[in-house]
């Protein structure tokens, strides 16, 4: 409904400026030119371009018709009246509205050539991305059904503690897939349209969703230490917290998965009048220098890494950080800290974008 | 004769329903099982469960139908289950009366502590409902609520009045989550329901006296887009 209606303004107002504009040079070269056969040529201009610049066919039609009638009473004698009388009338008159319909025609198919363009890249970026998860969770999915049926098979010639071992990779796997798939559910959360990415934020604290985020993590990583410093004020942020609360935990688990040595994640929270910065470090072996300026790509299965564990989830993980952070107008970093560990830092701005009004319908949100 | 208390499993996948029944059968509760929504009605009228754990996609009908109708007659507890990222299903299905939720997927230590404290609530929370009486304590909080004080370390925490009432609902309702919405309307009425800021201001003041570290807090704990949930007392 909002968007139908700030179209609609949208549209209204680009034909009245070019219009306008048109009437302004015509009055201005009045001052100098003897003859008026300029006018029309210029309003035939002017409606050409509101064709090309509004959306369908309606408002060229419209600029035509009040080009018409407004050539007529301004600027062809008499002054100020109108007179269909004059000769050529009828055919100034279509020739303004071929323009229209023709400029618009022409417009809309290529604003529809656009779009099956974009539609065809995303297909195809939404193809690669499947075919990378399937990939990855082929992976666990094989270990879990050959442990689960190996020990069905060989449930009494298996010892105790091998069964143990095998139950608990079965574990370990499910856990993996569990994190693959809801850094994917995560993705769903951000609907996507021409204009780019869209979420729903509200006003979270800072401090909740942090709060929030390491409580889980401790939980699943007990012996890893956490350490959060962040400045001593409320901060109040727009965001998706539960998407925000995601990318913290995939900064988190990425330093446990890759930093391979971590035992300690420091989280660091600054704050100026526009920006807050979140850091996540960890005192663990860094970001290989071969794959640091391509971290945020989504390497899904990343060949160039080294070690048998790290094909895993890197990309998958930051890459989902990097679209939700972009969604919310912010951005990344990747980093090696001083201690020689990984710090991955994004931040989010503080301020809503002004023409998006998302705010009240969001209380409705968390209220339902 | 030890008597157990007896849970209802509403969840219509088979794998699931047979997991949390081993998980319950071996920490000792007397467990039935429905996989349609009007088999777990039938079962809930018949068999009064102590506890039902409900899935809220069920095939027959929407869980939160069954959750209406069992709250028209009973103060029955009810865990729901739903999946992470529907926050809002969680929001609605607490203020319908449910009385806790488990995210899915869920470690079993997870869903047992939500069990016990779940069934702990229903048979304590009669008496203490009137008075609110006596004294909260949880690591090093106490509240005391004929006082109308709290205390961090045996050191009043100089809570204000409002910030005390909210740490004492929260306390009364221990290990359950409170929405946002049901906190706005206790502390502040009816008419404040839109202002969700006014509460996250308190709860912030509150988190600066009372836990050391705001963002690792000890004792109350927020569940983002849903509510905040103060810890188990001791």
């Amino acid at each position: 409904m909002q968007r139908g209606k700030t179209g609609l303004i949208k549209n209204c107002g680009i034909t009245a400026g070019i219009l306008g504009l048109a009437t302004a040079v015509c009055f201005f070269l009045q001052n100098f030119a003897t003859t008026d056969t300029h006018v029309p040529l210029l309003f035939v201009l002017a409606v050409l371009f509101v064709s090309k610049y509004t959306d369908g066919y309606g408002y060229g039609i419209v600029a035509s018709l009040i080009a018409v009638v407004g050539v007529n009473f301004v600027f062809t004698y008499p002054y100020f009246a109108l007179n269909f009388t004059i000769t050529g009338y009828p055919l100034t008159f279509l020739v303004m509205l071929v323009v229209a319909v023709t400029v618009s025609t022409m417009t809309t198919q290529i604003k529809k050539q656009e779009k099956v363009k974009m539609e065809a890249e995303r297909e195809k970026m939404r193809g690669n991305l499947l075919r990378a998860v399937s990939h990855d969770i082929r992976t666990p999915l094989t270990a879990i059904l050959g442990a689960a049926s190996g020990i069905l098979d060989n449930y009494d010639a298996l010892g105790n503690a091998e069964k143990r071992e095998l139950i608990e990779d079965m574990k370990k796997e499910a856990q993996w897939l569990i994190r693959i798939v809801e850094n994917l559910l995560s993705i769903t959360r951000i609907s996507g349209n021409a204009e780019g990415a869209k979420i729903h934020t509200a006003e979270e604290v800072m401090e909740e969703v942090i709060g929030d985020a390491v409580g889980k993590f401790r939980n699943q990583n007990p012996d890893i230490q956490v350490e959060v410093k962040m400045p001593s004020e409320m901060l109040l942020v727009p965001m998706d917290g539960i998407l925000i609360e995601q990318v913290l935990m995939n900064l988190m688990e990425n330093s446990v998965q890759h930093g391979k040595t971590v035992r300690k994640i420091r989280i660091r929270v600054t704050c100026d009048k526009a920006k807050v910065t979140t850091a996540v470090e960890d005192d663990g072996c860094g970001i290989s220098k071969s794959v640091l300026p391509s971290v945020f790509e989504g390497k899904f299965s990343g060949q160039d890494q080294d070690g048998p564990d790290s094909r895993r989830n890197m990309g998958i993980g930051l890459s989902v950080c990097m679209s939700i952070v972009k969604a919310h107008h912010g951005n990344m970093k990747a980093e090696n800290a001083e201690n020689g560990g990984a710090r991955v830092s994004f931040w989010l701005p503080m301020e809503e974008e002004k023409q998006d009004g998302s705010q009240g319908q969001n209380s409705d949100r968390r209220r339902r | 004769m030890e008597v157990r208390d007896r849970i209802l499993i509403v969840e219509d996948d088979k794998s699931i329903r047979n997991f949390l029944k081993a998980i319950l059968e071996a920490n000792e509760y007397d467990v039935i099982l429905a996989a349609t929504g009007t088999e777990a009605y039938s079962l809930i009228t018949s068999r009064c469960p102590d506890l039902v754990i409900l899935d809220l996609g069920l095939p027959d009908m929407d869980g939160m139908t069954i959750l209406q109708k069992v709250r028209e007659w009973t103060g029955m507890p009810v865990v729901v289950v739903s999946a992470r990222s529907h926050e809002r299903d969680k929001v609605e299905a607490l203020d319908q009366g449910a009385d806790d939720y488990i995210t899915k997927p869920f470690g079993t230590s997870e869903l047992l502590a939500r069990v016990r404290t779940a069934i702990r609530h229903s048979r304590t929370a009669g008496p203490a409902e009137g008075g609110r009486s006596g004294i909260f304590r949880a690591g090093g909080l106490t509240v005391d609520y004929d006082k109308h004080r709290a205390y961090v370390d045996g050191k009043d925490a100089n809570l204000t009045q409002n910030e005390f009432k909210l740490v004492a609902l929260l306390a009364k309702y221990a290990g359950k989550v409170m929405t946002y919405d049901f906190l706005i309307r206790e502390i502040w009425g009816p008419n404040m329901e839109n202002n969700n800021r006014i509460l996250r201001v308190n709860m912030a003041n509150i988190r600066r006296k009372v836990e050391e570290n705001p963002a690792q807090p000890r004792y109350i704990f927020t569940e983002i887009g849903v509510g905040y949930r103060m810890v188990e007392p001791d």
